[in-house]
């Protein structure tokens, strides 16, 4: 036991300097609104219909309707709601939208109506040719705005970073929907 | 035994490590949370009157006062400020359920509510800046257009109109360096803070509105119901340039069996020169070989050439395997003013480009878009002719390579890679030289087409 009695004194008055240090500081900083100390409503989930857009061997857009048992009301879940239902992809087989296992980073939504949405980046060369960069763009830009009033634009961010163009669309600002690509 | 000592006086140490730090406000001094150089950029902000709330289920903050509102989220280096994407010095982190910053980012957040955060991590000042930014306006009138620049500031105004006036939202204060004489439709302005307000006559309103680089300036077009929005009268010449998409490192799409969008395209885009070479037409490629060149310098080239048309020649892949036929693009009317007359801008080194330059460049597109959805339309009638193509029609989408030309232009699609069938038949020589044959055909007569829109009298007629 002898050896140990250094280590038990020098512990002793490691804690009673630590003791005295804790009371001797000022107040800790006030909490932050962040995600650990807010206390977040919980709603009461409204059941919903989602409008989604997916590509098909025509090479067009076309709608696929979803139930989802809860449509957000604020415009941010409801847009990452709607980018998630089309990464879990299309229900009728239509092709996939995101050629590469993508996730929703996060979601801005300007007071000017234009949402950003950032995903998580996709291997090199994974989106291919001017339809694979249409379908990205405007099944994103299409769901999105058919789904989520007060949203006009679109704009898809990669690792968190504006892109300008994956080789052929311009993807530097938001796009409006559309139209001309999706089937009748 | 050494190692538990170690950890147990690790542990009893590490709330003395995670402290805050003591900030000089006008108020005196506030504590916040710090972490290192990082600190709590949420309470700098509710320090500076920002309220500060966040979205559980978009992961992101919103800060907002007065006028200003601030979006960002941990983990990205993007912040919303006023509704546009702004980049922001460093990264925000979470740490211990607090987003923290280095002092340069949280300044970022903070300048858009007229503060900034100074001095060092272990000692920051939270200061207001209130240095309104010198702006002035000038006005320049061509072709019965009026077109207002604003200089001296890099904000880019969020615009609203309203009868008689426009009045220009800044995200921090600006004053006028001089005051501004009234001139055609504007009749006076004025500066409150950080907002412009344009007087304007009756029934004028904002035709469009962009910034510009190179210097730093926010341009407004101005329109009236009694306005007729002039078209020049594209220059016809007999310079083509065809651009073979990808090459180099780009190979572009690729087929099922490995096939290359960037060899089609090049080939495609000789077999057509050499047809509109023997038709007289001059035509030149973006490429002869395979090599790499960006997508602006393809539209450069064009522009630096003044060609009479940009013909830019891709392949296609879908997520959709079965997806087949061709299309042509052209470039959306919505995607085109401030884009084009940027790059015009920068493209013609050695013609400043000064207010009349812009305008008469903003007037060539207008003609150019017209006249693009001509030849797109000719290129796709003359495919559809052709055995086996499917017709996909022509469409509109702001594609990069047909921004900033300053003639008509338009991107083909000659068929699907992704679809195995038709990327067999692409590889095929005597489809490619049929392909070619349409191409060079569509151009020569598109060439030969007399423009239809005419030239307003009293309007200019810009030279690309």
């Amino acid at each position: 036991m002898k050896p140990l009695r250094p280590i038990v004194a020098t512990l002793v008055i490691v804690v009673a300097l630590a003791v005295v240090v804790l009371l001797s500081r000022k107040p800790p900083a006030p909490a932050p609104a962040g995600p650990p100390s807010q206390a977040t409503p919980v709603p009461t989930p409204v059941p919903g219909t989602l409008v989604l857009f997916f590509p098909a061997d025509d090479a067009m857009l076309h709608r696929e309707s979803r139930e989802v048992p809860e449509l957000p009301a604020g415009l941010p879940p409801r847009v990452r709601l709607v980018i998630e239902e089309l990464l879990a992809g299309s229900r009728d087989g239509y092709a996939p939208v995101f050629p590469w296992a993508a996730t929703v980073q996060a979601v801005f939504v300007s007071r000017d109506g234009d949402a950003y949405v950032d995903l998580s980046t996709p291997p090199p060369e994974v989106v291919q040719g001017t339809d694979g960069e249409l379908v990205l763009a405007y099944a994103t830009a299409n769901s999105v705005v058919s789904n989520c009033p007060g949203v006009r634009r679109v704009q898809i961010l990669l690792g968190g970073r504006q892109v300008a163009t994956l080789g052929h669309l311009d993807l530097s600002r938001p796009l409006a929907p559309n139209m001309e690509l999706v089937a009748p | 035994m050494r190692k538990t000592l170690a950890a147990a006086v690790a542990f009893l140490l590490l709330p003395l490590v995670a402290a805050a730090v003591t900030v000089t406000t006008p108020q005196g001094p506030a504590e916040v949370f710090a972490r290192g150089d990082l600190l709590d950029v949420v309470a700098l902000l509710r320090l500076a009157g920002a309220d500060v709330q966040y979205a559980a289920a978009a992961g992101s903050y919103s800060a907002s006062a007065k006028d200003h509102e601030v979006q960002f989220t941990p983990g990205g280096s993007l912040a919303v400020v006023d509704g546009r994407l702004t980049p922001l010095p460093g990264p925000l982190r979470l740490v211990e359920g607090h987003v923290v910053s280095g002092l340069p980012t949280a300044s970022a957040l903070l300048g858009p509510f007229g503060w900034a955060a100074r001095g060092t991590a272990t000692a920051p000042e939270l200061v207001k800046v209130g240095g309104a930014e010198q702006i002035e306006i000038s006005v320049a009138r061509a072709g019965g257009v009026t077109t207002l620049v604003v200089r001296g500031t890099k904000q880019r105004p969020r615009v609203t109109s309203a009868p008689g006036s426009v009045a220009l939202q800044f995200i921090t204060p600006v004053e006028l360096s001089r005051p501004v004489v009234a001139e055609g439709e504007l009749q006076g302005a004025e500066v409150r803070g950080t907002v412009l307000t344009l007087r304007l006559t009756a029934g004028t309103e904002v035709a469009a509105s962009y910034p510009l680089d190179d210097p730093p300036r926010y341009v407004l077009r101005l329109g009236s119901d009694a306005t007729v929005a002039p078209v020049a009268t594209p220059r016809l010449g007999t310079l083509v340039v065809l651009d073979p998409g990808h090459g180099g490192d780009d190979q572009g799409a690729k087929g099922p069996g490995g096939e290359m969008e960037k060899d089609i395209t090049v080939a495609v885009a000789r077999a057509t020169a050499a047809r509109l070479q023997a038709a007289g037409v001059t035509a030149r490629l973006t490429r002869e070989g395979d090599e790499t060149v960006s997508l602006t310098d393809r539209t450069a080239l064009a522009n630096r050439l003044q060609a009479t048309v940009f013909l830019s020649i891709h392949a296609n892949a879908s997520p959709a395997r079965g997806a087949r036929g061709a299309e042509t693009y052209y470039m959306s009317a919505d995607a085109s003013d401030p884009q084009a007359a940027q790059a015009a801008a920068r493209e013609n080194a050695s013609a400043p480009a000064d207010t009349l330059q812009l305008i008469l460049w903003d007037l060539a597109h207008v003609a150019n878009l017209n006249n693009s959805a001509r030849l797109a339309r000719t290129v796709q009638e003359r495919l559809n002719a052709l055995q086996g193509i499917r017709d996909r029609g022509i469409r509109q989408a702001p594609f990069v390579v047909l921004t900033g030309a300053t003639m008509p232009a338009a991107l083909v699609e000659v068929g699907f890679l992704s679809n195995s069938q038709e990327a067999a038949r692409l590889l095929a020589r005597d489809v490619q030289e049929d392909l070619a044959s349409a191409l060079a055909e569509a151009i020569v007569e598109y060439l030969r087409t007399p423009t239809p829109a005419p030239t307003p009298a009293g309007t200019a007629t810009p030279t690309p």
